[in-house]
């Protein structure tokens, strides 16, 4: 990268709350699943938005998890408009997993039910367009690019669990190589439908899925209200399905996230991973402190998961007590994707 | 930047017109299309609106891909296309297995395709609303191909399992700028140094009930009867919105130490990639092109190119009556010194094998680049007479000659997600 990279803000919704200290509170149970009682999981009442920044008709018309996003994008309205920057040099990156069962699917069940007789194709012609409008997630980040004013480079991901990381990577790229001076980076998890389970090769280590968003806020600036700040300092992506390979490409990635700033694991001050993970965990079993995760808060949150945990940290690098080190989030997929970010709280003075 | 230069040196296509770039580049060099009537799989009446599509003709597959395994395993439409075209990209480049273990893969695969037969398991027994919970008991009998069984990124992960990929393994989903999102973010890969080869592109149908009434109702696919099946006409005063095509597309990107260390020859370089939002309306372009202008500019910055050195423009050229002049206003604009935009080359590939959504970047790269390496432009078929405010050459007809050094091939999705990539003639000694 050719320049520092600085974490300004962060937004999150989940079932610990909506603030990064919730995150921090006592586990709740996870509940039956509405469709399915026998299973557990992390559901989330839809928020509303916020009507100054949003056109009402997204409240009706977008699916739950795009407006979870929308709702901790607009909780980022203000920073940003406090960078002051032109719209030009504002990205937007978001990992947003696609819908699995937009409103045009239900009306059109809904009306074959209720009128078999009819022609399918002149029902659909009668589905309201705003709901046609929910099959694409570029619908969302068009939402947020227009109440946020960004007007510069772009990134959607969708590579499930690893969006999040490949929405930040691209977001630190964009203002690394100069292409932005700040980003938003947006997730969401998926909703909470039969597709998260019915994809699920093995239900034996199924997980207990959760519903929530994350965003972020980057700049090339370091923020000018805190002492302490939290740089992006490394990352690296990898991916293997083979279990013979798995591990080798783990660590390659973790040796490549630390490798920027010559680190080896055991120099890092906090590790933030699954510790449910088998392999994930045998990878960093040198590592002599216990390893943070709030999965126990919140469920599997999918492409949301990692931006939540680096909201956390940005938060926990905001207390009076912290101290500067490094954080390294790992995440690994159950599909085999790898993806490793170092973080890198420091004091003002270190820039000064 | 650094000084890494970026090569194309395999090429895959699936597009109604076949499973070979070679067959595609053929075929649109004659200015044929291959557009043709069309009704979705669940009607068994005549009567949907749309009703033409540029499909993929499942009869042209070679002898040589009968056995593919794309045919065979349980998987989304879209993703057999996709994995076909990668498979083509590879055999084209040349890269053997060992070549291919650090690899990145980029796909853009679009929105799920719902199967209209696995949401009717959702309907409850008693006539009451349709709901979630009457599918589960039901879960047998979910469509393995379909989009409950089949995730999005599905297709990245069966490419980089079949080739052993162990680089990055990346989905891409922004609309139709998602294929090129995918080559765009594979060049700045390799650029930075991360991997040396990638595997980038996407693959796309939305030839189904659920997605095209969805493109109808938003007013984005044509319905009209007028002109048969020569109703793609981007740029034309009688154009009347998408016609959907099907398909995939992939390039193998290298660094070019990497392609000469091994002998590869370059078809073409990528010479740099911008993007950009409108921020607008999610259901029209800015009007007068902002967002497509500040990707077309920050694509000729990325690649250190002045606006009097293209030659050539692979316009996004939907056939929708928004989009076109809104472009056109976006040429006018980046190119506006000395009117450089007079001595520009405009095509519109859609117009010949309909408009790809997700993957259409990826065939459109493709045809930008075997512009670059046998200086001819396809043509803007069905272009008979242009819009007052489309006034640019849009090479209507006929495929043209003419010296082809650098050109930006534009995706533009849908909500404003803009992306302009630069390709260049390639050189032995730089550009």
């Amino acid at each position: 990268m050719n320049r520092a990279i600085y974490l300004h803000a962060a937004a999150v919704l989940n079932t610990a709350g909506s603030e990064c200290a919730d995150l921090l509170g006592t586990p709740r149970s996870a509940q039956p699943l509405a469709f399915d009682t026998r299973r557990l999981a992390f559901a989330l009442p839809t928020p509303r938005l916020a009507s100054d920044l949003f056109d009402r008709k997204i409240q009706r018309s977008v699916e739950p998890q795009g407006l979870r996003l929308l709702h901790c994008a607009a909780r980022l309205a203000p920073s940003l408009a406090a960078l002051q920057l032109p719209a030009s040099r504002v990205a937007l990156t978001a990992a947003i997993p696609e819908v699995d069962a937009p409103s045009p699917c239900w009306d059109a069940v809904q009306a074959i039910i209720e009128q078999p007789h009819k022609q399918l194709g002149q029902l659909l012609a009668n589905t309201p367009p705003l709901h046609a409008l929910t099959l694409l997630n570029s619908s969302v980040m068009a939402y947020v690019a227009e109440a946020l004013d960004c007007h510069g480079p772009m990134g959607g991901f969708c590579s499930q669990d690893n969006a999040g990381l490949d929405a930040l990577i691209e977001a630190s790229q964009q203002i690394g190589e100069r292409h932005a001076d700040a980003a938003l980076v947006v997730s969401s998890s998926p909703n909470l439908t039969p597709a998260l389970y019915l994809r699920e090769p093995d239900q034996a280590n199924e997980p207990v899925f959760g519903e929530g968003a994350a965003a972020l806020l980057l700049a090339s600036t370091p923020p000018a209200d805190t002492t302490h700040v939290l740089r992006v300092a490394g990352f690296a992506r990898g991916y293997s399905a083979d279990p013979q390979r798995s591990l080798a490409v783990g660590q390659r990635v973790i040796d490549q996230a630390l490798s920027l700033e010559k680190l080896r694991v055991g120099d890092v001050e906090q590790v933030v991973g699954n510790c449910a993970d088998g392999q994930l965990m045998k990878l960093l079993e040198a590592f002599p402190r216990e390893i943070r995760s709030t999965r126990a808060m919140t469920g599997e949150l999918g492409a949301s998961g990692l931006l939540t945990e680096v909201a956390l940290t940005l938060h926990l690098s905001h207390e009076t007590t912290a101290t500067p080190g490094y954080t390294l989030l790992v995440s690994h997929t159950r599909a085999g994707h790898w993806g490793a970010l170092l973080l890198s709280s420091e004091t003002m003075e270190k820039h000064a | 930047m650094s000084a890494t230069r970026i090569v194309i040196t395999g090429m895959g296509a699936v597009t109604g017109f076949g499973f070979e770039w070679q067959t595609l580049w053929e075929k649109m060099l004659g200015a044929e299309h291959c557009v043709r009537p069309w009704q979705p799989d669940d009607l068994q009446e005549a009567s949907f609106a749309v009703r033409y599509a540029a499909p993929v003709d499942m009869s042209l597959l070679p002898e040589k891909l009968h056995s593919h395994a794309a045919w065979t395993l349980p998987l989304e439409k879209r993703s057999r296309f996709g994995w076909v075209a990668a498979t083509q990209a590879v055999n084209d480049s040349g890269l053997q297995p060992e070549q291919l273990r650090g690899a990145a893969v980029l796909c853009a695969s679009g929105a799920p395709q719902h199967m209209l037969a696995d949401m009717l398991l959702t309907a409850a027994p008693d006539g009451a609303a349709p709901g979630w919970q009457h599918l589960m008991p039901r879960a047998g009998q979910v469509n393995a191909d379909g989009s409950l069984r089949q995730s999005n990124d599905r297709l990245a992960r069966v490419i980089a399992d079949d080739l052993g990929c162990e680089g990055p393994v990346i989905n891409i989903s922004s609309a139709c700028a998602g294929a090129s999102q995918a080559i765009g973010n594979a060049f700045q890969m390799i650029r930075r140094g991360e991997v040396s080869v990638a595997l980038a592109g996407g693959a796309d149908s939305v030839l189904n009930l659920d997605t095209m009434a969805a493109l109808y109702l938003l007013g984005a696919a044509s319905g009209e009867q007028r002109w048969g099946a020569d109703l793609c006409r981007p740029f034309d005063r009688d154009r009347s919105g998408l016609i959907a095509g099907e398909g995939g597309g992939f390039v193998v990107l290298e660094s070019l130490e990497h392609a000469l260390a091994r002998g590869a020859t370059p078809y073409a370089e990528v010479l740099g990639f911008g993007s950009s939002l409108d921020a607008y309306k999610v259901t029209a372009p800015q009007p007068e092109g902002r967002g497509a202008a500040l990707a077309m500019q920050a694509a000729l910055d990325d690649a250190g190119l002045r606006p009097q050195q293209i030659d050539l423009i692979n316009a996004h050229g939907t056939s929708t009556p928004l989009n076109d002049v809104a472009e056109t206003l976006a040429i006018k604009s980046v190119f506006a010194e000395h009117k450089h935009y007079q001595a520009l080359a405009v095509s519109a590939n859609k117009s010949q094998f309909g408009h790809l959504i997700a993957a259409a970047g990826a065939p459109e790269c493709i045809v930008t680049a075997l512009a670059c390496l046998n200086d001819l432009v396809t043509p803007t078929v069905n272009l008979h007479d242009a819009d007052e405010q489309c006034d640019l050459d849009y090479c209507a007809g006929q495929a043209v000659s003419r010296r082809v050094d650098y050109a930006l091939s534009n995706s533009f999705g849908f909500g404003g997600l803009n992306t302009s990539l630069a390709l260049g003639k390639y050189r032995e000694h730089g550009q």
